[in-house]
């Protein structure tokens, strides 16, 4: 009866006035609204509750816009030696600190006395090396006049790694396109691979030697090293690479090298106590003698006539460790210790590099079948 | 309890407004005065006070959770296409194809059937390599072998020894949709995993019908790899294709490009079963060229049938239009092509076809290979109208083409032509030019009759010929073609360049060099050149070593003036390493801008090669057919298969060589399998001669060659 009155009252008012009153009735003092009350708070709860649960990770979550602009203000553009022929005067790079480090590739771009940092709002620095790991393709640059100043910045101790597949951002100043005060450039893509590159064989002209994300999407290009390849949330990946050529596929890579493989470095060099790794392969000769011969095992291959002559055994010296295990003349040689052999010059340089006391595991084609035979390394006489 | 307030005080409380200030005065008013919310009003604010308790960070957008879905599907889909790809490695081989450098790395295959068959793109077997190693997904090796090639769409079948492997599953094509997910997978980047990459499908039926284009990055990474839906089914096998070159390495140049192509796996398994057999796939012809050179522009109209094809077989001719093909409406060459494109040899093709006012229909079985194409030849050397002299119209109307010429013991000499008849007709069909006559004999096949009607002395006759095969010996005599000396020193220049601020054009003996590449060029145009008349363009390409300059020059000198030949020595890059393949723009380019500049029978551009310079003029010859009308070799052998000999090029060849020359078998040899094959070839031996630039007789010879290019 009471609740009738309201509404009465509210269908009597002008057309031009909401009418609030449909929401209102008369006041009740029962029990049963002040169990309502409570409900309502125990319904409010839980759902907050539940939110708090089921969103744990949410803490960045963000969509791809948002991504973007949190991290714009943290990538740089930098500017010093080069622009002749085909060498870029410019580079990317991005805060590693709050004090304004920045790390970025170890390239000609730094070689200059004096390099620029532009930020993505204009505002312009000149910077000193650090510090670099060449090794690793690292240089840390620090700003100069920058005291005080506290800058957006990626902590590399949070960089994370993720799978084939995830999608990701690459920010860099490719091309030089960011005039000024303008922030970096935005490519999008996904991990195309997670592989490994090895500088020293001569397939990769790198001085880079480690894990790489591979990316499918056009992150390398020029002025694009030093930049950073992020997840969609905002995730710190790797840094990328510098222009390079795949020889396997004779392709050109776009590719980013881990955070994780340069935080350490990166952090030693902020606070003063980086050593330089020493290069293994520095005090190798460059010309190693080779130290086995296939006929040290038994076996001889066929003349090496063509530049790829595949690696097939011409014949078997009776009594030998290749006679024991049962290898025959026209087997072709495929795999030494797990690597693949293409030719005969291929076989020559493997079976040279082994070791006294290591085991020659050979895979060999005989027809349509692998064969798969070992020897031991015999011991040389020094 | 409390009392509801009594009914007069809210009627009074009117307000004409209805703002949120007003609203807010009004709530205030009505919970003083005692109101409580009602059932609607109890609804609401639930609402309202359970979605302000939400966590801040959880207001997600939807661009979040779509982008986040995405991903997890995409990574699905290459987790359920991943056990049907296997890791391809191939040992030995050769370096490279057609100056194309082949990487040597893994690549990628998909599987086709349990029992072990793998289809992968046909460019990673380039390299023609000694071995085949399979790796699938668990890390078994397995041997292969190479069963057979689809040469159409560029893939080969391999067959490993192995049980239960796990198929791809393929895409219906119907359901393909452009702009839909497409995501290229393959194994050549990391032995552990597959390499990825995420694009759309851009197009359909790409490529002349064969596949599906994609911009998810295609290259050598993934050639042979597999195009995959959200689903994770197959939608196609990736490979590099290009719509203008059908060489093996063709498309290879747009890696990574925002362009890439996968065949349709559904269209690999149609053919898998002839695959199988280990029988090449190739494209199924039915035997017939456009009048139109125009793809896009041009009509249906048939040029030519050729003889004995499935076209011929049914009954079409020359000049009928194509309406249909396959129950698709065709109007223009492309649209024919489409069709075309993508049919293997044995496949049907349903045409029709409009002759006059009637209409034409039958079913094709095609086929890979057509019976060589032979030109009839009659015997005539027709008169070399001069230049502009309106010839092409035909002249004095009705005045055909005059016989310079008659071959003895030729067709025409069997029928009694003489020189200075007129050929005013053949096969009813009015002549108005030297260059029509020529297409028109062609059309011809020997043993065939063709009317021909003369004009001799003001009386007109007909005669009936039956044509042969080209002769397979020069006549030993054939007599020059009269050129007028220039009448005064002005009409030394072509027609359009007068009033002009023309270059007086060079003639005798000059040389020039071309800034960009390193490569040069002598010339030498007889001194009594005169535009009004058509010459001959000799283009001479020395062996590796020495330009032959001189030796070329004295020899030839003589003829050039008497016959009317243009000489154009060309010269390589480096002059001790001979000729390379990205030369031939080079060459090309300077003959063309030649035949531009001075006045060149385009029926009489010669290509001449000696020894090792042999193989590089023959290639050029077989690239540039639209353009060389001769290949002159000397003293060399080559080894490449000729294409087809083709209605629409008209290549001749004259292989000349001393009797006591090495390359004498072998040349001979060739010259005997192009008679065989149908093109008009001759073999000139040279008593006496060891292996030396050909001496007078030679020359002799050769000259008589090159001034018969126009012959009927």
């Amino acid at each position: 009866m009471q609740n009738a009155e309201c509404k009465v009252q509210s269908v009597e008012q002008s057309e031009g006035q909401i009418p609030l009153a449909v929401l209102f009735q008369a006041p009740t003092a029962s029990r049963s609204a002040r169990s309502r009350s409570v409900m309502q708070l125990a319904i409010c709860t839980l759902h907050f509750a539940l939110c708090t649960v089921l969103f744990p990770f949410s803490a960045h979550a963000q969509s791809t816009r948002d991504t973007i602009s949190a991290l714009q203000p943290k990538v740089v553009k930098i500017f010093g030696a080069g622009g002749i022929k085909s060498l870029a005067a410019h580079g990317t790079g991005f805060f590693v600190s709050k004090e304004g480090h920045i790390a970025t590739i170890w390239s000609h771009v730094l070689d200059a006395d004096l390099v620029t940092v532009v930020l993505s709002d204009g505002r312009r620095f000149t910077a000193r090396v650090l510090g670099a790991e060449p090794q690793l393709a690292l240089a840390v640059l620090k700003l100069n006049g920058a005291e005080g100043v506290e800058f957006p910045y990626f902590n590399p101790d949070e960089a994370i790694s993720a799978g084939t597949g995830t999608r990701v951002l690459g920010f860099s100043n490719m091309f030089n396109v960011a005039a000024g005060d303008e922030p970096v450039s935005v490519v999008h893509g996904v991990i195309a691979a997670k592989t490994v590159i090895e500088a020293r064989r001569g397939v990769f002209d790198s001085p880079y030697s480690g894990p790489v994300f591979v990316v499918d999407g056009v992150t390398n290009n020029s002025g694009a090293a030093g930049g950073v390849l992020t997840t969609r949330d905002g995730l710190l990946l790797g840094m990328i690479g510098l222009e390079l050529r795949n020889a396997k596929s004779n392709t050109w890579m776009n590719y980013a090298i881990p955070v994780n493989e340069l935080a350490s470095p990166i952090q030693q060099i902020i606070s003063g106590k980086f050593e330089r790794k020493k290069d293994p392969h520095e005090d190798e000769p460059s010309l190693k003698p080779r130290r086995y011969k296939p006929l040290d095992f038994g076996f001889l291959l066929v003349p090496d006539v063509v530049e790829r002559t595949p690696a097939f055994i011409d014949s078997i010296q009776g009594d030998s460790a290749a006679a024991k295990v049962g290898l025959r003349s026209d087997d072709l040689v495929l795999f030494v210790n797990d690597e693949l052999i293409q030719s005969c010059r291929a076989l020559h340089e493997a079976i040279g590099r082994l070791e006294s006391g290591d085991q020659l595991r050979l895979v060999v084609r005989r027809g349509n079948e692998l064969v798969n035979v070992e020897m031991p390394v015999p011991k040389k006489k020094e | 309890m409390q009392q509801v307030a009594e009914p007069n005080r809210l009627a009074e409380s009117r307000e004409p407004k209805a703002d949120v200030c007003c609203l807010f005065s009004e709530w205030k008013r009505m919970t003083a005065i005692g109101c409580r919310p009602s059932a609607i009003g109890r609804a609401i604010a639930n609402l309202l006070l359970i979605l302000l308790c939400q966590p801040a960070w959880s207001w997600q957008s939807p661009t979040r959770e779509l982008e986040e879905a995405e991903e997890q599907a995409f990574k699905r889909a290459v987790s359920q296409v991943a056990p049907s790809l296997v890791r391809i490695e191939t040992v030995g081989g050769l370096d490279q194809v057609q100056n194309f450098l082949l990487g040597n790395g893994p690549t990628t295959g998909v599987i086709v059937s349990a029992d072990g068959y793998v289809i992968s793109s046909s460019f990673n077997f380039l390299s023609k390599p000694a071995s085949i190693l399979v790796t699938t997904t668990d890390g078994k090796r397995l041997a292969a072998k190479a069963i057979a090639n689809d040469t159409v769409r560029m893939l080969t079948l391999l067959k490993v020894d192995a049980e239960g492997l796990v198929p791809a599953r393929p895409t219906a094509k119907p359901s393909i949709r452009v702009g839909q997910w497409a995501i290229a997978v393959g194994r050549a980047l990391d032995a552990n995993a597959p390499n990825v990459s995420v694009g759309i499908v851009s197009a359909v039926n790409r490529v002349w019908g064969k596949a599906i284009q994609t911009d998810a990055k295609v290259s050598p990474v993934n050639y042979g790899g597999a195009l995959v839906d959200v689903d994770g089914s197959v939608l196609g096998v990736l490979v590099p294709l290009s719509p203008q070159d059908n060489s093996p390495v063709a498309g290879v140049e747009w890696y990574d490009s925002g362009i890439g192509f996968a065949i349709p796996l559904a269209d690999v398994l149609a053919t898998l079963d002839r695959l199988k057999q280990g029988k090449d796939l190739r494209l199924g012809l039915a035997g017939f060229n456009f009048a139109s050179t125009d793809l896009y522009g041009g009509d249906t109209k048939i040029d030519r049938v050729r003889y004995d094809s499935p076209m011929y077989r049914a009954g079409f001719k020359d000049g009928d239009l194509i309406l249909e093909l396959d129950g698709h409406k065709v109007t223009r060459p492309a649209q024919v092509r489409h069709v075309l494109g993508s049919k293997i040899e044995g496949d049907k093709l349903a045409i029709s076809i409009k002759r006059g006012e009637e209409t034409k229909r039958a079913d094709l079985t095609l086929v890979a290979e057509l019976p060589p194409f032979e030109a009839g030849f009659l015997g005539v050397l027709p008169t070399r109208e001069k230049v502009g002299s309106g010839s092409t119209e035909g002249g004095a109307a009705g005045d055909g083409v005059g016989v310079r010429w008659v071959y003895p013991d030729s067709p025409a000499a069997k029928i009694g032509l003489k020189p200075r008849d007129r050929i005013i007709k053949f096969r009813d069909q009015s002549i108005t030019s030297a260059a029509q006559l020529i297409d028109q004999v062609s059309r011809v096949r020997p043993a065939e009759k063709a009317a021909v009607i003369i004009r001799r002395d003001g009386k007109e006759q007909s005669l009936e010929a039956t044509l042969v095969g080209y002769p397979a010996d020069l006549p030993k005599d054939l007599p020059t073609s009269a050129i007028e000396a220039v009448a005064d020193a002005e009409s030394k220049t072509p027609d359009d360049n007068k009033g002009g601020e023309a270059e007086k054009l060079r003639t005798g003996r000059f040389a020039e060099e071309v800034a960009e590449s390193k490569n040069a060029w002598w010339a030498f145009v007889p001194e009594s050149y005169n535009p009004a008349y058509a010459y001959s363009l000799l283009a001479w390409l020395h062996p590796p070593g020495d330009t032959l300059e001189a030796t070329v020059y004295d020899s030839w000198k003589l003829e050039a003036e008497r016959r009317g030949i243009i000489l154009l020595g060309l010269k390589a890059a480096n002059i001790n390493s001979g000729w390379q393949a990205n030369e031939a723009e080079f060459v090309h380019e300077t003959v063309v801008s030649f035949q531009k500049k001075y006045s060149v029978d385009t029926g009489r551009i010669v290509l001449h090669g000696y020894d090792k310079s042999g193989p590089f003029a023959t290639h050029l010859a077989f690239k540039h057919r639209d353009l060389f009308r001769g290949l002159l070799l000397a003293a060399s052998a080559v080894a490449e298969r000729p294409p087809e000999n083709l209605p629409e090029y008209r290549l001749q060849f004259q292989l000349i060589c001393g009797s006591k020359d090495p390359a004498h078998a072998s040349l001979e040899k060739m010259a005997k399998s192009l008679q065989g094959i149908k093109y008009p070839a001759n073999f000139t031996s040279l008593s006496d001669l060891e292996h030396r630039y050909p001496n007078a007789e030679g020359i002799d010879a050769m000259a008589r060659w090159i001034d018969s290019l126009d012959r009927l």
